[in-house]
């Protein structure tokens, strides 16, 4: 499929609102914390992909009734935002609603989901989701915006766009998922809610040091989003589980040593690092951040970003002359979790500085057991799922996520960087690691 | 002291007028049942032989008293009775919040933002809630309605309110001897009533009206058209069913008078069962007791007031001039002076009338005495055209808030359903337990014309609680105080 300039697939496209069935929110303000804040200019873009069984006999008025249902339980995200008198953003739970889009595709999805030997494949999937950010118009953007678009065979494409604001990952994942229960006509106990916002960054004691993990841009004002310095570009491949496991031992070398295992993700994060400071040979990538979801705490029925540890991960040595085992050891090892320290700097500085999280440095954001696969709608699951993280910094981002091809369970790693280092990335991952995206 | 005494002096003259005839009377049986009790059974009896009469006369008397009972018997109007109701309650996906109203409403008018401006302010005071709906249609940005979704939303209300009518009461479709159906702004063809013909298969001489074009009162006209049709139709049903389809009717331009219709009105009908037949009587609501219409057409201003027309863009919208409640007050002034001598106490009218008397012909400067409408009814549903014409009346009729509390919450939780608003203002008084046996209900509602129309009914049997209807599921949260601006 040629993505050609005079014609998209993509048609009938029709924009309207959908909101909680039933008063919900009553205008309650709920707070952000310092964390919700830091993540503001990032926005989560997943697209599922059914089978036209999942749809089957709904119009578009049965579907919708289903997300009105849906959304008396998830109000939150229905709000808009507004500003307290310090200035401190804040959302009114005003029932206002998601922004739905419907639109039809003139492929069928076989063929959509085929992929084709493009440097940027991963640009089709970016036609299925809103790229619509919040702002400028802050009081009067939706913070979620769905688009469901028809394939010529009956098959669906449920396109999710969530700013990053409202939640990691895993709680967009769980947003969602609610929206299939929905449509079995199971309905939550309790509407999902927000972490709590403790103050307690007034009583710091000493001068707070600057995060590595992220950088101040803007001030963006109530645009909340950053234009990147050059074209970023994704490139994005499948590993089934077995391929990690030979990934693994190829790093950690034989089982019986004494060495430490480095688990699945963080030998991706070890093989893509060194790739990429092979390839930027003269500004050599000397620091990452790696994001993973705390495993400790539980967050069911939350949505928050305070699931999402930020580390990051120094090295002094040139990452070239690392071998891999030590690489990943170091990432193991030696990350710094500066997640409290993000938190502190925001709530400390009365000024609410713009930070830019992703791609701040090179960044890996785990998302391997997230439940994207757990939407089910009438008892059927998505044949495919793709995520992205969007408006992310120059330096990239690199997404680990569950995936299922060929009837085989691994994981699809994307990888965003400037254009001009794509090409590069994907044949030494090919030539390096036999890692390709067919 | 004086205060307390003023009111007892009142109560005790309303008394006393009210019940003249029967006061008078007491006094004059009493003194003939004594007169009687007096005679002897003898006295009695020789009286009675005494009068001769022969055949012949006797006769002529009974057959005098035979033809002018049938000439009062067949004189006396049918009556109509109003069996049972229904009202449309909107599916929760049409729900529209303010804020996703004023969301929709900027992205739509984006290149004026004064227009989006004044919508926002005539939303915040407009005294609607935020669970009133609009059809789907109107929910893309931007609205785009097709014909096809004017059908559709047509067949979505009318044919969930008719369901309900025949479920309540037990309606077949082949026993449905007339039908009206009214709508203003929609009017196909074929007909809203051949769509409710065809849907229900209704017998082939089934009488069909269609009325439309006639506005916000054009429920009432319904009502009146269809007490005339049963005058003469012996036992038969009639189904009146008052809606307005709000889908291809969405102004689009950005023109201030013509957006206010945008802002207030919202999906909704209603369905009513009325008959003339005697079993009925029974089971039946309430009574049609009077209907009074008044058209103030023939006045330019009047006529102009409510215009639908192209703006300057060409597009369709109704144009609310500003002279809407002044001549509101003055269609309210003619239509309660043509009702009050039907309605108003013995009492009401002698003041009333002494009044009248005295400014004409002692001191035009006596202040003219509005009569105490209170006195003539129990209930009030006055139609809920907008906060304004609610606050209006109130004032006019010297109205408490208890009396206009259906009318604000049904603007409030429905909006302006414009012929149908009536019958859910009714709805909620009853869902409130409030209607009781022999209670009169005053309708009363305005519309394009410029009109004024009153229905007066009288409660037949006791309505208990819990009735169904749109209200079942929120009656408990209402009444609510509603402020004068809503911040968004």
């Amino acid at each position: 499929m040629v993505l050609s300039n005079e014609e998209s697939p993509i048609y009938d496209i029709k924009i309207s609102s959908v909101g909680p069935g039933h008063i919900s929110g009553q205008d309650a303000a709920q707070e952000l914390t310092g964390m919700d804040l830091a993540m503001k200019l990032h926005y989560i873009r997943t697209v599922y992909y059914f089978p036209a069984q999942a749809f089957e006999g709904l119009t578009i008025i049965d579907i919708k009734e289903t997300i009105f249902n849906w959304l008396d339980h998830a109000y939150i995200p229905c709000g808009r935002f507004r500003k307290s008198d310090s200035g401190r953003p804040y959302i009114k739970c005003n029932d206002c609603g998601v922004r739905l889009i419907e639109a039809r595709c003139n492929m069928g999805l076989r063929e959509w989901l085929e992929p084709r030997d493009h440097d940027d494949d991963d640009a089709k999937h970016k036609l299925l989701v809103s790229s619509q950010v919040l702002g400028p118009d802050l009081f009067y953007s939706p913070p979620v915006l769905m688009q469901l678009t028809k394939f010529k065979c009956g098959g669906m494409a449920v396109g999710l766009s969530w700013a990053h604001v409202l939640g990691d990952a895993f709680t967009a994942a769980s947003f969602i998922n609610l929206w299939g229960q929905a449509t079995r006509k199971q309905y939550p106990a309790q509407p999902l809610r927000m972490a709590h916002y403790n103050n307690e960054a007034q009583n710091s004691k000493s001068p707070i040091r600057e995060p590595l993990s992220v950088k101040r841009v803007g001030p963006v004002g109530d645009h909340w989003a950053m234009k990147n310095e050059t074209n970023m570009e994704t490139y994005s491949f499948y590993a089934s589980w077995a391929e990690l496991t030979r990934l693994q031992s190829s790093i950690c070398g034989d089982k019986d040593k004494e060495n430490q295992q480095i688990p699945p993700f963080e030998s991706l994060c070890t093989i893509v690092w060194q790739c990429v400071a092979k390839i930027k040979r003269d500004s050599d990538v000397k620091m990452v951040t790696i994001c993973k979801k705390d495993s400790g705490n539980s967050f069911e029925g939350v949505i928050t970003n305070k699931a999402q540890r930020v580390k990051v991960v120094k090295t002094d040595v040139p990452v070239v002359e690392l071998s891999p085992i030590e690489l990943g050891l170091l990432i193991m090892n030696q990350a710094v979790d500066e997640t409290k320290i993000i938190e502190e700097v925001m709530d400390s500085d009365n000024e609410l500085p713009d930070f830019l999280v992703y791609g701040t440095n090179l960044t890996f954001v785990d998302l391997h057991d997230a439940p994207i696969y757990d939407l089910n709608i009438r008892g059927h699951e998505p044949v495919y799922v793709h995520c992205g993280i969007n408006n992310v910094g120059d330096e990239g981002v690199v997404l680990v996520f569950p995936s299922r091809e060929d009837h085989c369970d691994g994981v699809r790693v994307s990888v965003t960087l400037p254009e001009n280092y794509i090409s590069d990335v994907k044949s030494m991952l090919k030539k390096e690691w036999s890692l390709c995206s067919c | 002291m004086p205060q307390i005494d003023s009111k007892y002096v009142k109560l005790a003259y309303q008394y006393l007028f009210n019940h003249l005839p029967t006061l008078i009377l007491i006094p004059v049986t009493a003194t003939a049942s004594a007169h009687l009790l007096r005679l002897r059974p003898d006295d009695v009896i020789t009286s009675v032989q005494s009068i001769h009469l022969d055949r012949f006369q006797i006769l002529c008397s009974v057959f005098l008293i035979i033809f002018i009972s049938t000439v009062y018997f067949m004189s006396k109007p049918r009556p109509v009775y109003l069996v049972d109701y229904t009202c449309y309650k909107p599916s929760i996906m049409c729900r529209v919040p303010f804020s996703t109203f004023m969301e929709h409403s900027k992205m739509n008018l984006k290149d004026n933002p004064k227009s989006v401006e004044f919508q926002m302010r005539i939303l915040e005071r407009s005294g609607l809630g935020e669970e009133t709906s609009l059809p789907p249609a109107i929910h893309y940005i931007p609205p785009n309605p097709t014909m096809e979704d004017a059908r559709a939303e047509a067949e979505l209300v009318i044919f969930s309110v008719v369901d309900d009518l025949f479920a309540r009461t037990d309606l077949k479709p082949k026993d449905i001897d007339i039908l009206i159906v009214n709508c203003s702004l929609f009017s196909p063809t074929p007909s809203l009533t051949a769509l409710v013909v065809n849907k229900y298969k209704l017998r082939s001489n089934v009488k069909t009206y269609n009325l439309s074009g006639m506005g916000c009162s054009a429920g009432i006209i319904s009502i009146d058209l269809a007490r005339d049709l049963l005058q003469v139709v012996p036992n038969s049903n009639a189904v009146v069913i008052s809606t307005e389809i709000i889908t291809p009717n969405y102004y689009k331009g950005n023109e201030r008078a013509m957006l206010l219709p945008n802002c207030l009105f919202r999906m909704g009908a209603a369905a009513v069962l009325l008959s003339n037949k005697r079993r009925e009587s029974r089971r039946a609501k309430y009574k049609l007791v009077h209907i009074i219409r008044t058209h103030k057409g023939s006045d330019d201003r009047a006529y102009k007031c409510v215009y639908q027309q192209e703006d300057a863009q060409g597009l369709v919208g109704i144009n609310l001039s500003k002279d809407l409640m002044a001549i509101a007050a003055e269609a309210l002034k003619s239509n309660i002076t043509t009702m009050g001598p039907l309605v108003l106490p013995a009492s009401e009218q002698l003041l009333f009338l002494l009044t009248l008397i005295g400014r004409k012909i002692f001191n035009p400067k006596w202040k003219p005495y509005i009569p105490d409408f209170k006195l003539a009814f129990e209930h009030f549903c006055i139609h809920a055209g907008g906060r304004a014409v609610i606050d209006e009346l109130q004032k006019r009729l010297q109205l408490s808030a208890e009396h206009v509390e259906a009318s604000r919450m049904t603007l409030h939780r429905f909006g302006n359903t414009s012929s149908s608003s009536l019958w859910y203002e009714l709805s909620y008084i009853e869902s409130k337990g409030r209607v009781k046996r022999g209670d009169r209900v005053w309708q009363i509602a305005f519309g394009s014309g410029f009109k004024c129309n009153s229905a007066v009914w009288k409660c037949n049997r006791s309505i208990g609680t819990p009735t169904g209807g749109p209200w079942e599921d929120c009656i408990d949260r209402y009444p609510v105080h509603i402020p004068e601006v809503v911040k968004l």
